[in-house]
């Protein structure tokens, strides 16, 4: 082979490899990418049952109910709609109520939320982004949500006064 | 001082970095070159073939292989050593000066060379005032899992825990405390409170609920009252908060010391408080004897009240005087400034507003 | 005075890497030997400085100096003394702080033991060093600056986020980092090469250690970050494709590529520029993934530091330091002279393959994690890219590497003879197709493609193994001739065959786990026995226990399998009163390579207790595979050719090998 020849060869071999990655990138893009939706935007979309989405918000506080064998129900709320949720398992240990969460799953027939995975806030002062960013598109962010220590230095006051 | 001369010991050192190459003669060791890996190679493979590592036609092949890369190697032109006496003036000038002016100057602009440590150690005293309280809280705990019906013990408990951040615990303490030592307007703002310090600071509805049941037992609660502000606040409904702390402000004593906590919130969401005695002053008059501050506070009345005479504009001005007045008592002269003020904006109805709404916070109406 | 001392110690890291960035490449534009010399003392006065500011404010962690905004926020009177010193990099700050000391530390070390690198070659390395170090330096004094003070200091600190108080935090993060900034190293030769606009043996020689040291520390970084996930996290789970992981992932994989492209330009001369563009490539996904973690640009487990306006510096360093070396390569790679010449079908040809999936595979992971940012500035959508995405596109482009991979070593360089290569592996294939014969029959109409995918990794190792059996002559000599053989036999190559039956190992561990794991999900009472793949479990009893700076919930399970007891597990649940958080610390019960793993929820009212049991057939392997691979790196980094640095003489030695 001429050295030119060579150069085809691998050219060529690397175009194929290429073109399958590119195939196999497209194919995945199309089945297995997961969309984030607030309940909010889960109503205006209309989107069909046995649709898998990841669906972020706040646990509605008191909508919290500990079934038998680790069934577990709540809401997620963005303020303006709220969502019932269906969950079976454990749930991870920051899960709250009136906090930041994100469960992936897909809806049922009646509209429920059947998740298989509950993610909850990482830490204490940080909120899942998404869940951040829609609050706040919707203008039910408050910094206070956020930050705890600025919303308990705002509190703590009051009680140490009101004595 | 030790401070400094440790700065000044690293700076030297860090000059001397720079300067020592510098002053050493360009003839000093010009590096590896191509030539001598080649030469290391050719070497090595000397010592593989004398071990029997390879056989003869083998490092043959290898020799003649690495021979002529060295001659490649070889037939390139080597840099002459130079000396460049001009930048290297430069560099050690640079290094000289520029180097510990720029340090100090980026640090002084960042720094705190003026605080001390302040290791656990040295604050071991602080350290022994806050364990025992932990043991403490671990012992009432226990005291009260035997006596769950003790509601002495659950109000000394609860305001505890919550100021160990530890609110769940309180949320439950302070229950107990109204089931055990009765209901009472203050309680449900501590529950309340405890609940919403859970949420994070978020009012949710169940503190909300709490809140209402104090207001519903004693409309005057102020804490109370600042929560359901601090909810209506958090819902949006920001004209309803400013309504609700408005009211808590008139209602307030005015030495009431969550006052500032309340017009702050009132101003994050835009209404207008009547505004304080500058804080500044404040804080000046607070370092001072009795006297002095009396005399500081009444010079300043005084001052303001001149000015007012001649430029009654400033509703900010007579408000802040008649709160003046009040602070010191002189609940009369309070009274003719507002009168006086009165007079001084009454063509203007904006401004007239204002003053009375400030003059009615100041409890101050009629 | 300590935070202070440490505060300026790094301003003057900072002054010492902007001249050691200036003065050595004036030095070597005008061939002045002193100034290019300036980059040597420069260099290890800056790993100095660096280093006394890191091990300061290690100090002010473990005196707990709370008038330390650093200290104050990550730390706790009451914390362990570990987790006092490993909170130093388990925080924004202290991390990027740690980030620049190894930076120092890599400069530092090609300072002190680049005597016979040519002069101007070690001044221009340094110098780019220099660069990046002076960014960094400038990032963390402006925006993440550990040494800032409070006034009025509080009584106590407000503790390390507990998911990171763990033994894990305390060699994960330095080992990543050791891995990401030693790459810098490699681009800083590739980024001087191409200002010098020459390669020559010194540098091919310096390349290759200097990548081998900084992917063997990475390859355990991940290793160690997959486990401590694995125990910590308490789901069980190793790898989630989480951004985060995915940019440690990329480096490790345009990494593992520069490794073998280094090795045919080491050898063979050829390949440079390639090498180059990969070096610069590596380099700048190390850079991204930072990046990716430092600035909370994606949603992630992992992001604990969020703040738009570091976000942007680091952009601007990424953008300067990447786009302004591509566009250097762009300009100045053909300046270069190109290497030597071989067929499809040799050693060379079989790593260029090598290369080509490792970097195609690269840019899938590449694609999966950046797409959703891109899609969510150009459409707003918001979409996650989850595991499906990267096991329909990352495993198809694994499985011919894989393939691939025992072929590669057997082939001579040049010119290379597949049949003959094929001949030789023929026992490895009979064994791969034996297991997958035996597993198939031993589930019958389980899952299809687990066999297959064991036999793969079957082939793997016995194709690794293969090569030592020819080059040793076992089974052919007696058995004392074998084991000369093996003594006399480079340990390079030991290395290559240990590392690539590291990966054979992993695929195993990795395909038992998700395809044979049994899990148990429940609550249970006091007594109740709960049975997971024939292992009985007992839940005992629950104890609470009070610990130095948490609270724990502990549960007592006994272990028996067929009658006999094995074992005491005891999972619990740590509860910190500063932050109210809560922590999973998960019980592991080691069987083989196998492990039982329990991991508690919430206690209900009526006392029983969430669990989680997991039977994970071979788990163990996963981390094993990686931890042989590392190994094999080591042994081939202490080969005694590297470090003197003659290459194998080319061709001819080499054909000649197997038949030694």
């Amino acid at each position: 082979m001429t050295r030119k020849q060579r150069r085809l060869t691998m050219i060529g071999g690397s175009l194929a490899v290429l073109a399958i990655a590119a195939a196999l990138v497209l194919n995945a893009m199309r089945d297995s990418i997961v969309f984030f939706s607030t309940p909010t935007m889960a109503a205006e979309k209309q989107i069909p049952a046995g649709k898998r989405f990841r669906l972020g918000g706040l646990v509605q506080p008191g909508s919290l109910v500990k079934g038998d064998n680790l069934a577990v129900n709540f809401s997620i709320a963005d303020g303006s709609a709220t969502l019932p949720v269906a969950y079976k398992g454990l749930l991870p240990d920051l899960f709250r109520e009136g906090q930041g969460v994100v469960a992936e799953g897909a809806l049922d027939a009646s509209g429920v939320f059947k998740a298989d995975t509950v993610l909850a806030k990482h830490d204490e002062t940080y909120m899942p982004k998404d869940v951040a960013d829609a609050l706040k598109k919707q203008g039910h962010w408050k910094d206070d949500y956020g930050a705890k220590p600025g919303a308990a230095a705002s509190a703590a006051p009051a009680q140490g006064a009101a004595k | 001082m030790t401070l400094w001369f440790v700065f000044a010991l690293m700076t030297v050192a860090a000059i001397f970095a720079v300067l020592w190459p510098l002053s050493r003669s360009a003839s000093a060791s010009a590096g590896g070159s191509e030539a001598a890996v080649y030469k290391d190679q050719l070497a090595e493979i000397e010592r593989d073939a004398a071990a029997g590592l390879i056989g003869i036609p083998e490092s043959a092949a290898a020799r003649v292989e690495i021979g002529r890369r060295l001659l490649a190697a070889d037939s390139q032109p080597e840099l002459p050593a130079r000396s460049n006496l001009v930048l290297r003036r430069a560099s050690a000038v640079v290094a000289l000066v520029g180097l510990p002016v720029a340090a100090v100057m980026f640090y002084l602009a960042l720094g705190s060379p003026w605080l001390g440590d302040f290791p656990l150690a040295s604050r071991a005293r602080t350290a022994d005032v806050n364990q025992p309280l932990e043991n403490m809280v671990a012992q009432v705990v226990a005291h009260l899992e035997k006596n769950p019906a003790d509601a002495r013990g659950w109000t000394v408990l609860a305001p505890v825990l919550a100021r160990l951040g530890r609110y769940e615990d309180a949320v439950g303490a302070y229950r107990n405390v109204i089931t055990y030592a009765g209901d009472s307007a203050e309680r449900r703002a501590d529950l309340g409170e405890a609940l919403a310090l859970v949420a994070g600071g978020v009012v949710t509805a169940e503190a909300k609920a709490e809140f209402e049941r104090a207001v519903a037992q004693d409309a005057d609660e102020p804490r109370a009252n600042y929560f359901l502000g601090l909810a209506a606040e958090q819902d949006g409904r920001q004209a309803d908060a400013a309504a609700i702390w408005r009211i808590l402000l008139a209602k307030a004593p005015a030495d009431a010391p969550w006052r500032p906590l309340v017009q702050d919130a009132l101003t994050r969401v835009g209404g207008s408080a009547a505004p304080p005695l500058s804080t500044e002053a404040m804080a000046v008059a607070k370092d001072m004897s009795d006297p002095d501050r009396k005399a500081m506070i009444s010079g300043m009345v005084d001052r303001l009240a001149t000015r007012l005479k001649q430029n009654g504009d400033d509703v900010e001005g007579w408000l802040r005087l008649m709160r003046a007045y009040m602070v010191m008592g002189q609940r009369d002269k309070a009274a003719s400034a507002l009168t006086d003020a009165r007079q001084a904006v009454a063509a203007d109805a904006d401004r007239l507003r204002q003053l009375n709404e400030g003059a009615k916070s100041l409890g101050l109406d009629g | 005075m300590i935070a202070e001392a440490g505060h300026y110690a790094l301003v003057l890291a900072l002054a010492l890497a902007l001249i050691q960035s200036t003065v050595p490449l004036l030095g070597a534009r005008w061939g002045d030997h002193a100034l290019m010399n300036v980059a040597r003392s420069t260099a290890l006065a800056q790993l100095l400085f660096a280093a006394v500011s890191f091990g300061l404010l290690t100090l002010l962690h473990v005196v707990s100096d709370f008038s330390v905004v650093n200290v104050f926020e990550n730390s706790h009177s009451m914390k362990p003394l570990l987790y006092k010193i490993t909170g130093v990099w388990g925080n924004h700050e202290g991390s990027m702080l740690l980030w620049v000391s190894i930076l120092a530390l890599f400069g530092g070390l090609v300072a002190a033991f680049g005597n016979n690198l040519p002069l101007s070659l070690r001044a221009h390395v340094l110098a780019v060093q220099g660069w990046i170090a002076a960014a960094f330096y400038l990032f963390i004094l402006m925006t993440s600056n550990p040494f800032l003070r409070i006034a009025s200091p509080p009584i106590e600190g407000r503790d390390l986020n507990p998911v990171l108080q763990d033994i894990g935090l305390a060699v994960h993060p330095p080992m990543l980092y050791l891995g990401y900034v030693g790459f810098s190293i490699s681009f800083s030769f590739a980024v001087a090469a191409l200002i010098e606009g020459r390669i020559d043996a010194a540098w091919a020689r310096w390349v290759r250690p200097w990548t081998l040291v900084a992917w063997i520390f990475l390859t355990l970084g991940i290793a160690m970050g997959s486990y401590w996930a694995y125990y910590e996290l308490g789901w069980g789970g190793w790898w989630f494709w989480d951004p985060v992981e995915n940019a440690s992932l990329m480096p490790w994989l345009a990494g593992t590529a520069l490794l073998h492209s280094a090795v045919v330009m080491e050898k063979r001369n050829a390949l440079k520029v390639w090498t180059i563009l990969l070096s610069i490539l590596t380099f700048s996904l190390s850079l991204l993934g930072t990046f990716l973690v430092r600035s909370g640009v994606l949603t992630s487990v992992h992001a604990f530091a969020t703040d738009p306006t570091r976000g942007v510096f680091i952009l601007l360093i990424l953008c300067l330091f990447i786009g302004g070396s591509l566009s250097l390569y762009a300009w100045r790679a053909s300046a270069l002279k190109q290497g030597g010449l071989f067929a499809p079908i040799s050693r060379e040809g079989a790593l260029v393959l090598n290369n080509l999936f490792l970097t195609t595979a690269c840019t899938t992971v590449f694609i999966g994690t950046l797409y959703p940012l891109a899609l969510e500035v150009l459409t707003g959508d918001k979409i996650s890219v989850g595991a499906p995405f990267f096991n329909l596109t990352f495993g198809p482009l694994f499985v011919p590497l894989m393939v691939a991979m025992p072929f590669g070593p057997l082939l001579a360089w040049k010119r290379g003879d597949l049949a003959g290569a094929s001949q030789r592996l023929m026992a490895a294939g009979i064994a791969a197709l034996i297991a997958i014969a035996v597993l198939w029959a031993w589930i019958r109409g389980g899952a299809t493609f687990a066999p297959l995918a064991i036999g793969l990794g079957i082939f793997v190792v016995a194709g690794a193994l293969t090569d030592l059996v020819e080059r040793t002559a076992l089974f052919r000599a007696p058995l004392t001739t074998a084991f000369a053989r093996a003594r006399g036999l480079p340990r390079a190559t030991w290395g290559t065959a240990l590392a690539h039956a590291g990966i054979g190992v992993a695929l195993i561990g990795i395909v038992c786990e998700t395809t044979w794991n049994s899990e148990y999900i429940g609550s249970m009472k006091q007594n109740e026995t709960a049975t997971v793949a024939g292992y009985q479990l007992r839940l005992d009893g629950v104890t609470q226990r009070q610990g130095p700076n948490f609270r724990e919930m502990i549960a007592q399970f006994t272990v028996t399998l067929d009658g006999e007891t094995l074992r005491v597990m005891t999972p619990s649940k740590r509860n910190f009163t500063t932050r109210g958080s809560s922590t999973t610390e998960a019980a592991l019960l080691t069987r083989g390579a196998s492990q039982i793993y329990i991991s508690l929820g919430d206690a209900n009212a009526d006392g029983a207790i969430a669990v989680r049991i997991y039977h994970k057939p071979l788990v163990l392997l996963i981390w094993w595979g990686p931890v042989l691979m590392a190994f094999g790196g080591m042994l081939s980094l202490s080969d005694r050719r590297l470090r003197v640095g003659a290459p194998k003489p080319a061709k001819p030695a080499r054909a000649l090998q197997p038949a030694e």
